[in-house]
């Protein structure tokens, strides 16, 4: 691979990348705002000016400048190099290029920093970007000098609503059109462009428009100032209270990598943050992933209950001691849910493949929904092919309803809350879940087999458990635990192996540890294990 | 030394002189277009432009022949000859009397520059203030296509050519080239990345030269007369800037005019000869040689080239006016050539207010795509005000060198230049004037760009 020379560093590039590309691959940043590695080059932020040092054979590029002498009292001629930016400017074999050893790349990135904080308000108390903000960041890292320019500041809207989710702020906006840029190549909408000129320039929605497509928060995550906000974040945390985890959005098959960050002093998911990984999600996630983080505290299914009372585990376990105990095997139903992670699944499997082998095995998840050509997947669920993986056999959620009505099946140990059905389907799905004897489930959330089970066990929902997810390409993800278990909620595995004790059975596994030594050969072969490639210049934890 | 020729200009003034008939009568017609259309190559077209060392007329300077020669024969795309009528820079008024007084120059050089660089389709963007022009020109148009000059077979050959006269909407910038092919496809007029330039990717993504009117205005002059003998008109012909182009004197002259000389006159004559001096004979405080980006000469400075070899050095010790008007010799005293179009200050005006002037024009005509200039612009436009209106501190007048020397060389486009230049140039020049406001000498309401001239009014009457 031909390499080039970087301050002192040599760094390797594939023909064609720019050298803030060839750099961010080897894990340098060099500063900038408009370049981000999913969108085409602007190069019009300037922050990340280069020297490059000439070949032997070639004359320096200078230009002629001037500097006040205090002490003279006069203008001193001088020259400067011509700088380069490093996000437009390709690299060759065996180039040389100064960045953080130049003064001249030094004062530019200064300048760039005066220039773009000369008119912005300044109004980090009261921004919701305050903490994760370039502007910020490199004023500390390039400036660190005070304002020279003491008059009022040019004055732009403020607090446009662009639509149902973002509002927009001209006056911190450096202008570095990557939002422009997102809307049209990314999420093929172009629908905001930039008007008027100079310092007065602003971004704005197409007339007749709304920013209201499936990807509007990421108008929020490409912006690196403060200057496009969501809605839904606005004014309701400081980032530097949040801690973040490494997390895998649970609302479709796609399992985009995010950060998931909590506040834990409340025991709160605030948001999601979009994390880097070129395999599954590039840099982007979609709006209805972006709001799913919310799902760790709507609609949860907290406390154990029997026969729709809300009870102790105790009593719930032993209530389902009482209904199972000596009932013949073929009349148990395993449902695996495509919602909960591998080694919830796992634990079930061990319970009824194993402990109480029964053959009968079904899989249930939430419905099949919109899809787009981009990141939506029309599949709901973050773990179909997880468990397909680990029990081949698993029969469709309408198989069971089947198996209810015909009465060969009279017992459901389920996990999980959610049925895949359309509304008639769902309506036979009650009526038939309401003919089974027994259904005991482990779920997060309400959801038909929640309402028609006898005995509930709560579930801890991904963001209070770790677990490992497979999605459509077959790649394993792990997702970590933020939050701390809501209520007398337990992970689902974990509830599993106390329900196979309370029925009698030896359970093998008491730590996460356990199931995933267990859990490793599988799936290998067919599929990618476990590439969760993770970028640690762009979406880094605060 | 002045030279007076009328190649250009023949048209000019004489009756309907914009119209064919005229044009065939005084200029040879479209015997030029004919000639390379039917009886040469391309190559020999570009060949015999290089030889022509006709320096582009926008500003620039870049030798035509051989901006020519980058564009290479596309296997999929076609190429497009782009002309540059957007006219907009402060004091630069020539291209505007081609289209409107011999527009038929300029479609005859779209025919021949087309064949040249081997496109089929020339677009003529102009600055959509200029109405007259734009008539003038699509009169021509459809006066050559009536003919069959312009069109399927020009001139009976097989090599189509059609030209298209394109609006701006009236933005500074859209002069820049690569800005203007992005308003010519109907997006906002913003510069591009370059490379790759416009020879490998322009219009439309297809590979476009983009040349000045007044440039493409001397194609047919330049093939009628051969290349070689047009170029050896120039005083400058040994430094490569050959031929005749449009000077122009404005400002405070008595008479403010265009004209067509060979290229070698220098300032002194241009105000003195051509613009038959200052207005009221007062003495010249400045000289803006072409245009407001072109940083200002002040009478008093000289040439310093004592080196034998320096290509400056037959004009050492002579003072800055005496030295010809030549894109070389202009950027060896500093400052630039630009348009040709010498802007005369007469003692008396404020050259700090001249200053503002201009910031202010290149604050309002900033695209705002990049940071440098977006702000650096604004912030110079903004301190200078404050000096006017004596509320500026020393330390402020202090901090505009440093903000020029930001901006410079720091933007996208040669925009940041055409800013920082002559805001240096004027900062290095009028220092004492500029300490004056701050220390409350001077006072901006006092101040003037235009001086009085009763003598002379008196004197001509």
């Amino acid at each position: 691979m031909p390499t080039f020379k970087l301050d002192d560093k040599t760094i390797p590039f594939e023909p064609g990348d720019t050298i803030i590309q060839a750099a961010h691959k080897q894990g340098i940043e060099i500063p900038h705002y408009c370049w981000h590695p999913g969108l085409s080059i602007a190069a019009n932020c300037r922050m990340c000016l280069v020297e490059i040092l000439p070949a032997k054979d070639q004359r320096p590029l200078t230009l002629d400048i001037l500097e006040w002498d205090p002490v003279a009292k006069d203008y001193r001629a001088v020259k400067k190099p011509k700088l380069q930016p490093a996000c437009q400017f390709a690299a060759t074999e065996n180039m040389e290029v100064l960045s953080d050893l130049s003064d001249h790349v030094k004062k530019a990135r200064a300048a760039v920093q005066e220039f773009l904080l000369l008119n912005h308000p300044v109004d980090c108390p009261i921004c919701d970007q305050a903490g994760e903000c370039k502007l910020q960041d490199y004023w500390l890292e390039h400036q660190k000098t005070q304002k020279r320019m003491l008059d009022e500041p040019v004055h732009k809207p403020k607090a446009v609503s662009f639509g149902p989710t973002i509002v927009y702020d001209a006056e911190r906006c450096v202008m570095c059109t990557r939002c422009i840029r997102f809307f049209d190549e990314v999420a093929h909408d172009p629908v905001l462009d930039m008007r008027e000129r100079g310092n007065l320039n602003e971004i704005f929605v197409a007339p007749g428009r709304q920013l209201d497509n499936k990807y509007t928060y990421m108008a929020d995550w490409v912006c690196p100032v403060g200057a496009l906000t969501t809605k839904d974040f606005r004014f309701k945390a400081r980032v530097w209270f949040l801690r973040s985890v490494k997390s895998v959005c649970q609302g479709c098959a796609t399992g985009c990598n995010t950060y998931l960050d909590y506040d834990s002093r409340f025991n709160r998911t605030y948001r999601y943050r979009p994390r880097e990984n070129e395999a599954v999600n590039k840099y982007w996630m979609c709006d209805d992933g972006m709001v799913s983080y919310k799902a760790a505290h709507e609609d949860r299914v907290l406390e154990p209950r029997v026969e729709g009372k809300t009870s102790s585990l105790g009593v719930a376990l032993e209530a389902a001691k009482k209904k199972l105990d000596g009932v013949p095997r073929d009349s148990i139903a395993i449902v695996y849910s495509a919602q909960h992670s591998l080694e919830d699944n796992w634990a079930l499997r061990e319970l009824g493949k194993t402990l109480i082998e029964t053959d009968r095995a079904f899989w249930s998840g939430a419905p099949d929904g919109y899809e787009d050509k981009i990141l939506i997947h029309k599949d709901k669920n973050p773990n179909t092919a997880g468990v397909k993986q680990l029990v081949e056999s698993a029969k469709p959620f309408s198989a069971l309803v089947e198996g209810l009505a015909s009465g060969a099946i009279k017992h459901v140990i389920a996990l999980g809350g959610a049925t895949p059905s359309t509304k008639e389907e769902a309506d036979a799905a009650a009526t038939a879940l309401g003919k089974a004897e027994t259904i005991n489930t482990n779920p997060t959330h309400h959801g038909a087999l929640t309402q028609a089970a006898a005995i509930v066990l709560p579930a801890s929902s991904w963001a209070e458990a770790s677990g490992t997810y497979v999605n459509f390409k077959g790649i394993r993800q792990q997702s970590d635990k933020a939050i701390e278990s809501q209520g007398s909620s337990k992970p689902a595995w974990q509830q599993i192996g106390l329900l196979a004790r309370a029925l009698g059975y030896e359970a093998s596994w008491t730590k996460l540890r356990d199931i995933r030594t267990r859990l490793s050969g599988l799936g290998e072969g067919n599929a990618p294990v476990h590439t969760t490639i993770t970028d640690p210049h762009s979406t880094e934890a605060p | 030394m002045i030279k007076y020729t009328n190649y250009l200009t023949t048209t000019y003034g004489q009756p309907e002189g914009w119209k064919l008939p005229a044009y065939e009568k005084l200029c040879h017609g479209y015997d030029t277009a004919r000639k390379v259309l039917t009886t040469m190559t391309r190559e020999a077209v570009v060949d015999e432009a290089k030889k022509a060392n006709l320096r582009g007329r926008g500003g620039a300077g870049f030798p035509m022949g051989v901006k020519w020669s980058f564009m290479r024969p596309h296997p999929t795309k076609p190429a497009y000859l782009v002309v540059n009528a957007d006219e907009g820079e402060p004091g630069t008024h020539k291209d505007r009397t081609i289209m409107e007084k011999n527009p038929h120059s300029v479609v005859e050089g779209c025919l021949i520059a087309c064949y040249g660089i081997g496109a089929h389709v020339a677009y003529i963007y102009v600055r959509d203030e200029l109405h007259l022009a734009k008539r003038r020109l699509e009169e021509a148009i459809a006066e050559a296509r009536a003919r069959g000059f312009v069109g399927k077979t020009p001139f009976g050959s097989s090599y189509p050519v059609e030209v298209y006269v394109h609006t701006g909407a009236g933005a500074y910038i859209c002069g820049e080239e690569t800005s203007m092919l992005n308003s010519l496809e109907g997006k906002r007029g913003e510069p591009r990345l370059k490379p790759p330039f416009p020879a490998q990717a322009g219009s439309f993504g297809c590979p476009t030269t983009v040349n000045n009117l007044e440039t493409i205005a001397a194609v047919p002059t330049m093939f009628n007369l051969g290349c070689d003998a047009f170029s050896k008109m120039s005083a400058l012909h040994d430094m490569k800037d050959g031929g005749v182009r449009l000077f122009g004197v404005n400002g405070h002259v008595k008479k403010p005019q265009i004209i067509e000389l060979a290229v070698g006159v220098t300032i002194r004559e241009m105000i003195y000869d051509i613009g038959g001096g200052v207005l009221g004979d007062k003495d010249v405080l400045a000289v803006i040689p072409g245009g407001s980006s072109t940083p200002i000469l002040r009478p008093q400075e000289t040439v310093h080239a004592p080196d034998e070899k320096n290509p400056m050095h037959p004009w050492h010790g002579k003072s800055v006016f005496d030295v010809p008007l030549g894109v070389d010799t202009m950027r060896g005293v500093g400052t630039m050539l630009g348009t040709c179009c010498v802007t005369v200050m007469a003692e008396g005006t404020d050259p700090v207010l001249a200053f503002q002037n201009l910031m202010q024009f290149y604050k309002h005509e900033s695209c705002g795509q990049c940071t440098p200039c977006r702000e650096g612009s604004g912030w110079l436009d903004r301190t200078l005000k404050k000096i006017l209106a004596g509320k500026a501190s020393m330390k402020e007048l202090d901090d505009l060198s440093d903000i020029a020397s930001n901006i410079m060389g720091n933007t996208i486009c040669a925009f940041g230049e055409g800013t920082a230049m002559p805001a240096m140039g004027f900062l290095q020049k009028f220092r004492p004037e500029l300490e004056a406001y701050v220390r409350g000498e001077k006072k901006g309401k006092d101040a003037r760009l235009t001086v009085s001239f009763e003598a002379s009014e008196q004197a001509a009457e």
